[in-house]
């Protein structure tokens, strides 16, 4: 079907790419979406929104619950739901502050470099400890996800209090708050760019290959070159704008190399590919030889190594650990997920769509912050966006 | 009520015709469903519909139900002289037109009562609240006058697929249902049953109620219908009274080829036995004091098809999960691979010791629904493409494609969702997966469940194809020709236990139903 169009005219050029749109549809939406947001509040703040500085905040803004989202979005693909991860990543933040302002420079004074690398495999590893426990509970003892982690926010919650004592604990030295706070410089921007380019590149004219290899037939090049290029051109621009503020933050490159990890991993391993099957039809996989105790277990322990993640980014952004660490977070990162068209019953979703979920969110969080609307209106827009982003969803689905 | 008589007045004084079609054309993008259908209804008749999965049948019942709605579609189709007109999706307004469907999947809450199923959603109300009373009663009344005989107050949960049918049939009678649409019946109906809902549908078409009916089990159409209509590719074939076709002519005009086979010819040379099941008991997973199966005993040899008949109940598709390792605990007896015996305590270890099952319900078990062709087919099979980091996915779809082609799935490509395909395309699809994992023991639990006669042909094609290439089959099956047409030999079940094994020169339906039933 491709042989008509691969050398053809400009009408077939446009068929193509017409017929590519409608069969992601839902991924465009979202995005058209979300360029409509920013048009519309670069309007009415006179450009201000647009601004480099603005848009490096906002997307640095979005880091600390993103990280959850990444994790989320298999979570609900399997049919569970975490509401502990907004808690347990204040948990692990509180620690990690505890660690850098109290314990460490007994331990080793005058070693901060080790000390912050100790603060992140502390916080890593009690996430993922954390996840495992939860996980073990739902996989293997059978009760149920809204439960469990229901608890186990209550219980984290309890345990930021025992930490902290109440009190907020600094953690601002200066190599851990690198890692939240901190940049490349502008040539280090341009080289990590550079890199990314070089690889997207390689990857298309490598999985071409390997399809000729097969035998297969190959979609038009000029399609794979257009998107690759598409996706060339967005990060050269985000990278300029950045850099023409303070350069690529720490914290989103972290954020980017966890969702590229993530969604390879959702789409290319065996791991991944059962989650959406157990969430898809889960007495139609466990016949299928999926052990599911074991894939919804090894999910939980991802998810609580990203909110590990989360933790140290958290409490090495603001500087310190805090009694109300991580509140609410956990609804955040589950609605950037249903945002970005993660089905409610499981089986469907994507990373990529749950990071335009988040950014969608943040945006409109951002343009009201700069428009000083109330935060009691922030809220009402807040919610009223997300029931109505969803409905679209439905309506469109109802009538394609 | 229905009232009868008010219905007998009706418009079309000279030729009583209920339901017309005029040249109706249903097209999607790049497939033409129906194709300038023209045929009519009598009142009170019943009406056969036949044709393969994809003739049609379906995009007919979805026209008459608004799930296409008018406008939708090219062509008339008048109701009792007024012509359609339903909205998008509008099942209540084709309710209020006179029009019911009892779908293949029955649609019962099945905490709630029988009573409160038929009437819910239009429940007699006193002063704001139910009235409970009234409910029952009415409720009794509809079921005596049609001689459905249930209990107003039965849990739906409780009561066998028969009764619930019967319930999903008096929801729609209440309804003042004057057309009742029957997809596929008696699917999941015992012998008896399936009788029984035959005496209904006479008692119905006395009332004055006509109905539609669709099957893939031609018998069927025979023993109750008045006229049928025969679709091919979308096309009206023939629409003729009953008493002059047979099952012969109806098959050809289906198939649009003189089928003179129903199971293709087959030369099998059965060699060694492969699998050995020996006294066999096994616990019920949700209740350990409870045995199902009672002492099974099974040989298969490669390259040979072991029939399994029994009746619904019997433990065929329990015997079956055991093997397979997803049923309850082995409580007794053993199951012997190539001599050794092995104890599989999931699919997967089922798989790894090289032995497949394609269940029965394919929808449930068998297909994650929402998933592509290719997805489906490389689940159980990814540990052969995959390392612990990446999945070849050229590789995956190479094989996959191998699959889909050898056993001709008709599909654009291995991205359409299963959910889009027809019964016999899922079933192959299901077969395809199960393949692909190189089984030396295929089990097949009623493999050519609600598919088309032309899909059946090919399964069993199929079947003979691979017990060429020594690959031992166990084919379970509630279609007694079936298991008939296609067995080496057939192992009969009763109550858990084997209750005889016959050699095929020896086996006929009597002797089958009389171990089945455990009068022997």
């Amino acid at each position: 079907m491709n042989t008509n169009s691969k050398n053809g005219s400009a009408q077939d050029v446009a068929a193509t790419l017409v017929k590519q749109f409608r069969t992601n549809i839902q991924t465009y939406a979202i995005i058209v979406a979300m360029i409509f947001i920013w048009i519309l509040f670069s309007l009415v703040t006179n450009g201000l929104y647009l601004s480099p500085q603005n848009i490096s905040n906002l997307i640095r803004q979005i880091t600390v619950t993103a990280f959850l989202s990444v994790g989320m979005v298999l979570i609900i693909v399997t049919g569970n739901i975490d509401l502990s991860v907004g808690k347990v990543a204040g948990f692990v933040s509180v620690i990690v502050a505890q660690l850098q302002a109290n314990i460490w420079y007994r331990l080793f004074p005058e070693q901060d470099l080790l000390a912050a690398i100790l603060s992140v495999i502390a916080g890593l590893a009690a996430g993922t400890l954390i996840g495992a426990f939860q996980g073990y509970i739902v996989s293997y003892l059978a009760v149920p996800s809204f439960i469990v982690t229901l608890g186990a926010q209550w219980a984290f919650n309890g345990g930021i209090l025992l930490v902290t004592q109440g009190k907020t604990i600094p953690a601002n030295q200066p190599y851990f708050s690198w890692i939240g706070q901190g940049y490349l410089n502008p040539t280090g921007g341009w080289i990590a760019a550079a890199v990314v380019i070089a690889l997207l590149f390689y990857a298309m004219f490598n999985s071409r290959q390997k399809k000729l290899r097969y035998g297969f037939e190959l979609g038009p090049l000029y399609l794979d070159v257009l998107k690759t290029v598409m996706y060339s051109v967005m990060i050269v621009i985000y990278v300029a704008v950045v850099n023409s503020f303070n350069g690529v933050q720490i914290p989103v490159l972290l954020l980017a190399i966890s969702a590229a990890v993530m969604a390879y991993v959702s789409n290319n391993t065996r791991f991944g590919r059962y989650a959406y099957a157990i969430g898809g039809n889960r007495e139609a996989a466990r016949l299928s030889g999926v052990n599911i105790k074991k894939n919804v277990f090894t999910i939980f322990v991802v998810m609580g190594l990203l909110c590990g993640v989360s933790g140290v980014v958290l409490a090495s952004y603001i500087g310190y650990g805090t009694v109300a660490a991580g509140g609410g977070y956990e609804l955040d990162a589950i609605a950037s997920c249903i945002l970005g068209g993660t089905s409610t019953l499981g089986g469907e979703g994507t990373v990529f769509g749950a990071m335009i979920g988040s950014l969608i969110m943040a945006s409109i969080t951002n343009g009201l912050q700069i428009l000083n609307v109330p935060a009691s209106w922030q809220y009402v827009v807040k919610g009223a966006v997300l029931v109505l982003a969803v409905y679209m969803d439905v309506y469109f689905k109802k009538n394609r | 009520m229905n009232d009868d008589s008010a219905v007998d007045n009706s418009i079309t004084p000279e030729e009583d015709i209920i339901l017309d079609f005029r040249h109706v054309t249903k097209k999607f993008p790049g497939v033409t469903a129906l194709s300038d259908v023209s045929f009519q209804i009598r009142r009170g008749e019943i009406h056969g519909l036949c044709g393969e999965n994809g003739a049609g049948k379906s995009t007919l019942m979805k026209i008459l139900s608004g799930v296409y709605p008018w406008g939708t579609y090219e062509g008339q189709v008048f109701c009792e002289g007024q012509e359609l007109k339903l909205e998008n999706r509008s099942i209540r307004q084709a309710i209020e037109t006179g029009i019911a469907i009892v779908y293949q999947e029955l649609t019962l809450v099945p905490g709630m009562t029988v009573g409160e199923n038929v009437f819910l959603g239009k429940e007699p109300l006193e002063a704001g609240a139910i009235n409970w009373d009234k409910l029952y009663a009415d409720t009794q009344q509809l079921l005596t006058k049609y001689k459905l005989d249930i209990h107003p107050q039965a849990i739906v949960k409780n009561l066998g697929v028969g009764k619930m049918q019967m319930t999903e049939i008096a929801k729609a009678l209440s309804e003042n249902a004057r057309i009742l649409i029957l997809d596929e019946p008696t699917s999941a109906l015992a012998e008896a049953e399936i009788e029984k809902l035959m005496e209904i549908l006479r008692t119905l078409k006395e009332h004055g109620v006509t109905c539609i009916y669709i099957t893939h089990k031609l018998n069927e159409f025979f023993a109750i219908t008045d006229s049928i209509t025969v679709l091919r590719d979308g096309h009206v074939i023939t629409t003729q009274p009953t008493p002059s076709l047979t099952v012969e002519k109806l098959v050809s005009y289906m198939v649009g080829r003189e089928m003179t086979e129903r199971f293709p010819e087959s030369h099998r040379q059965p060699g060694e036995v492969i699998l050995e099941v020996e006294d066999l008991h096994a616990a019920d997973p949700e209740e350990s004091a409870r045995e199902v199966l009672k002492g099974v005993n099974l040989t298969l040899r490669k390259g040979e098809v072991l029939g399994i008949a029994g009746l619904m109940g019997s433990g065929r598709t329990e015997l079956a999960m055991t093997i397979f390792g997803e049923y309850g605990k082995i409580t007794q007896g053993t199951v012997k691979l190539d001599g050794r015996v092995i104890d599989v305590k999931s699919s997967r270890e089922a798989m790894m010791q090289g032995l497949s099952l394609v269940p029965e319900d394919r929808k449930r078990h068998g297909l994650v629904l929402i998933q592509s062709i290719l997805r489906n087919i490389s689940l159980p099979n990814l540990d052969q493409f995959a390392s612990w980091f990446r999945i070849d996915d050229n590789a995956e779809l190479k094989a996959s494609r191998t699959f889909a082609q050898s056993l001709a799935i008709k599909a654009p490509n291995l991205e359409v969702q299963c959910n889009t395909l027809s019964g016999g395309n899922q079933q192959k699809v299901v077969i395809s997966k199960w393949l692909m994992s190189s089984p030396k023991v295929l089990i097949l639990d009623d493999p050519t469940r609600g598919i088309d006669v032309g899909a059946k042909y090919e399964i069993y094609k199929l079947i003979n194809d691979l017990t060429a290439q020594g690959i031992a089959i166990i084919m379970i099956s509630s279609d007694l020709e079936e298991v008939l047409g296609m067995s080496d030999r057939v192992m009969v079940m009763h109550a858990g236990r084997s209750a005889g094994t016959l050699d095929i020169a020896e086996a006929t339906q009597e002797r089958i139903m009389t171990l089945a039933t455990g009068i022997a």
